[in-house]
């Protein structure tokens, strides 16, 4: 087990090394030199760009150009933004609370709901139930996160008036207590919403064919054979080994909704990371651009090596 | 004597029922067995063995098969239980080894506490201690040690979970214990230690046994009666000596032919000519007989009535007088 | 010839998902091909009527704000969908190919080497990898296409490794190295060719991933303003959902539909392609 666990965290630091080396080198690669990239494509303030310069000693070999922008980032600083002219970290913090509030909503939600949906789908296969559930999530499967959003919004709040469209909380009135967390999640339903059916598909194959797999399987035959109750081999058996790769897709789903939540936050103006992201590229911020990209692909790898060790606590196999 | 087992025109059918095919798997198969034999079922694949056993232990998909007939155990018809008193039965009295022994036990769950589980279906207040103690004398029965009940399924060899699964089989003394190809998968040595293990335990547990093998040998060294099965017919039945030395089915000779044997002189290995008759189709006659170097015109068109000859096998051929009455 | 296209014929029809995007992929193409026809306006034209509703003024799905057909839009979006899908996923599958094979057929270190950093590469976050690219390099649509295509190669190259992997103890390939052949000729005529079938499937996936991803990217303002995407269409549509929502609906729809279909014909090809079928086609 340590030995698998010193795998994993090696594995994961690689990533952020690589994530790192990245952000540095298509800033080189980019079009202009580099300074400008991180000044602002406008400005050219000699000050600013001798600052700059020193800070990122850009007259210095590459080698030590790398080796001091992981210092700076390991101190915290992940630069300053060009529009807002404050420090990328600050801003990060920020809005990072509301962004993970909807993901790991989400997350669990999906996760949830959409392995119920297989699983019933599994033991009901060929039936009605099934080709609903399975037809459903095809379609969900192929859309765009961001329409459904708009979808969801243009038939909820437009048409139906039923729920807010924008924001995490009622601009014109200010709640206190209970009533503040109850406005917000009336806010969140929408957003939270439209991720989890994007998510569900994904949910609801993986569990539906394990759960058809496991089934098929010789031990299964064996507890039959058995005498066991059927409720007692499914609830211990066949879900204990069928619910396996669910854990690996539980970490894919939360890379794909940490890196595609700025979609959804955007389309429903809520205040999170997503819009720092949608000023940032329309102005071309781009030490904010690489600072999210930063956290974002760091968030994403500890998730996969908790993903991970969660994952072989459940399988043995694994451990020994 | 009363039979332990006792089959009596049992068929097994798959049905198709969106192509309205039928499949006759296995057709009018009967035999008694009486307490303490060792009966050991051969055949080619696609005979129908396993399915015989399948069916018997109703671990067919209900929705697709026909049963019918009567199959006795100790005085229940099996054909005519309902599932809720299948599930008595099942364990405590009937029991089965598969072949695929690295895939019949739960990978993420401790070999002990599906044993425990296993136990608890048919005494549901049996606390830890008794179960591990219970099961750490099948343990040495089979030549295991304790420490295989806290393991993991993978953590163990083929031949260790073999006979971890044989262990498990007889943990409520079944009064029948059906073993399916429960060695194949197994190299030889392996093979021939359970199998002097199975032959031991029987001895001293007073058990009556099916086992279902391919390869006569098998049979030959740890059975007291054997059935050959063919095309889900049974040909030939009696005590293993008998058929073994004598063999008198046609097909019988041919399967005997076609092994090699260890000392003696060098024979020529013959296969029986022919392929596997279509299950999809009912025969008049007899089933081996496009396949049969001794086949006579009545065989086309007559099926042979099983007899019981003086030693006291059965046998389903002509050249036997396979026209007159069964016993 | 005939008799090989009726047994193409009875394999598609043989797997309900195949034969549906197979013929979708057929209706698909013919939008692609036939635009000029079926469309019933110049969708690069600003006309007169602006925000105009279904059905009026001769415009079967209304128009955008700067009075441009809608239904012409989306017919012609049509051809932007299938030039980034094609173009991006040929780049990821060519490279995906020969990463792979290179690292299956070879092994060793060569292949510990490379597995390493495909599996690092599946762990990076592509979509905004390629946000930042887009906008430090320019958001044309030839930079999306290369981008897209240079970073979802991973997925390629680890199928194609499996298959490499297997496929050199084949007796065929063995054969080959031991009539003198140089490894290039046997990675380029033997591996490839036999073991390129999984990755086919797979590049419909990434396919669907391309056209989302643009559909994205135009979303956030990095698609090309020059050309018309159902991407841009949902973008521009943004302002106007409470008074137009026609703008945003339809392209998304055809989003849906493209790439139900790309998934229906990936998941048809991987039904009829898996092992038993292989085994029947296989050792050409």
């Amino acid at each position: 087990m340590k030995k698998y666990l010193t795998r994993r965290l090696l594995a994961g630091i690689l990533t952020v090394l690589i994530v790192f080396t990245i952000n540095f080198v298509i800033i080189r690669l980019a079009p202009g030199d580099p300074v400008k990239t991180l000044m602002g494509r406008e400005t050219d303030d000699p000050q600013l760009r001798a600052a700059l310069e020193a800070k990122y000693g850009l007259d210095q070999p590459l080698p030590t150009q790398f080796v001091a922008y992981l210092r700076t980032a390991a101190k915290g600083d992940l630069g300053t933004s060009i529009i807002f002219n404050r420090p990328v970290t600050e801003m990060i913090k920020e809005k990072i609370g509301a962004t993970f509030l909807l993901v790991f909503t989400a997350a669990v939600l999906a996760l949830v709901i959409g392995t119920m949906m297989g699983i019933k789908a599994a033991r009901r296969e060929g039936s009605l139930i099934d080709i609903i559930f399975s037809g459903v999530s095809y379609i969900f499967n192929s859309m765009p996160s961001f329409w459904l959003g708009l979808m969801l919004i243009i038939g909820f709040a437009t048409q139906l008036k039923l729920l807010p469209s924008y924001g995490m909380t009622d601009i014109r009135n200010t709640y206190t207590g209970y009533k503040y967390y109850l406005d917000i999640a009336k806010h969140m339903i929408l957003p939270v919403g439209t991720l989890i059916l994007i998510q569900i598909p994904i949910y609801f194959r993986i569990s539906k064919s394990s759960v058809l797999q496991v089934t098929s399987e010789d031990y299964i035959l064996t507890l039959r054979a058995t005498g066991m109750n059927e409720r007692k081999i499914f609830n211990k058996y066949i879900f204990r080994n069928a619910i396996l790769p669910t854990i690996t897709i539980f970490g894919i789903s939360m890379a794909y909704l940490i890196t595609g939540v700025a979609l959804i936050e955007i389309v429903f103006a809520w205040p999170g990371t997503g819009r720092l992201v949608l000023t940032a590229i329309t102005q071309r911020d781009y030490p904010t651009l690489m600072g999210i990209y930063l956290v974002m692909s760091i968030s994403v790898a500890v998730m996969m090596i908790i993903v991970d060790v969660v994952y072989a606590l459940f399988d043995p196999r694994i451990r020994y | 004597m009363k039979s332990i087992l006792e089959l009596k025109d049992y068929n097994v059918t798959y049905v198709n029922k969106k192509e309205n095919k039928k499949v006759y798997a296995v057709k009018n198969a009967h035999f008694k067995m009486f307490k303490g034999d060792s009966l050991g079922i051969v055949g080619e694949s696609g005979s129908g063995k396993s399915t015989l056993a399948m069916g018997i232990l109703n671990l067919l998909p209900k929705k697709s098969t026909e049963i019918s007939g009567i199959a006795n155990i100790n005085g229940d018809n099996l054909t005519e239980l309902s599932e809720k008193e299948y599930k008595e039965l099942r364990w405590s009295k009937l029991s089965v080894v598969f072949q695929k022994s690295m895939n019949s036990l739960s990978p993420v769950h401790r070999i002990g506490t599906q044993v425990e589980d296993i136990y608890r279906v048919h005494k549901k207040n049996a606390t830890s201690k008794e179960i591990f103690e219970r099961f750490s004398y099948l343990l040495n029965l089979v030549n295991l040690p304790d420490s295989v009940y806290k393991s993991y399924p993978h953590q163990l060899s083929g031949g260790m979970l073999q006979r971890v699964s044989i262990a498990l089989s007889i943990i409520h003394n079944p009064k029948l214990l059906i073993l399916d190809e429960a060695t194949t998968a197994l190299d030889v040595v392996t093979q021939g230690q359970i199998l002097e293990e199975i032959v031991k335990m029987e001895k001293e547990m007073d058990m009556t046994r099916i086992m279902i093998t391919h390869d006569v040998s098998v049979v030959a060294a740890s059975c007291n009666k054997i059935a050959v099965m063919y095309a889900g017919e049974f040909m030939e039945i009696g005590k293993v000596e008998d058929v073994l030395k004598n063999p008198k089915h046609p097909y019988t000779k041919g399967l005997m032919v076609s092994f090699p044997s260890l000392r003696g002189k060098k024979e020529k290995i013959e296969a029986i000519k022919g392929y596997l008759p279509d299950l999809s189709k009912k025969y008049d006659g007899c089933i081996f007989e496009p396949r049969c170097n001794k086949a006579m015109k009545i065989c086309k068109n007559i099926k042979p009535k099983s007899i019981e000859l003086k030693d006291g096998r059965q046998i389903s051929c002509h050249l036997y007088g396979g026209e007159e009455n069964e016993q | 010839m005939i008799k090989s296209l009726k047994k193409i014929k009875k394999i598609v029809n043989s797997d309900t998902q195949l034969k549906l995007g197979v013929y979708g992929i057929i209706f698909f193409l013919l939008v692609v091909l036939l635009a000029p026809i079926i469309s019933t306006h110049d969708p690069y034209n600003f006309g007169p009527d602006v925000l105009s509703e279904i059905n009026e003024n001769n415009h079967i799905l209304g128009t955008n704000n700067m009075g441009q057909d809608i239904f012409s839009m989306i017919i012609y979006g049509a051809r932007t969908s299938l030039m980034v899908a094609v173009i991006s996923a040929l780049i990821s599958g060519i490279l995906g190919v020969f990463v792979g094979g290179i690292s299956g057929y070879f092994g060793g270190k060569v292949d510990q080497v490379i597995s390493e950093i495909i599996n690092v590469f599946m762990m990076l976050p592509t979509f905004f990898l390629i946000l930042l690219i887009i906008a430090l390099f320019g958001n044309s649509i030839t930079n999306v296409m290369i981008v897209i295509g240079l970073t979802t190669w991973p997925s390629n190259a680890k199928l194609m490794r499996a298959q490499a992997l297997s496929l050199r103890e084949r007796t065929f390939v063995k054969g080959a190295v031991a009539m003198g052949e140089n490894q290039r000729q046997i990675l380029t005529k033997y591996i490839i060719p036999n073991g390129v079938f999984p990755v086919v499937a797979n590049t419909t996936v990434g396919m669907s991933n391309a056209i989302l991803t643009e559909a994205a990217l135009s979303f956030l303002g990095l698609g090309d303003p020059n050309i018309i995407s159902w991407g841009q269409m949902i973008q521009s549509g943004k302002a106007y959902i409470t008074s137009a929502w026609w703008i945003t609906t339809f392209p998304g729809i055809a989003i849906v539909i493209t790439v139900t279909i790309f998934y229906l014909l990936g998941d048809g090809l991987n039904h009829v392609l898996n092992p038993k079928h292989m085994t029947m086609k296989g050792g050409k």
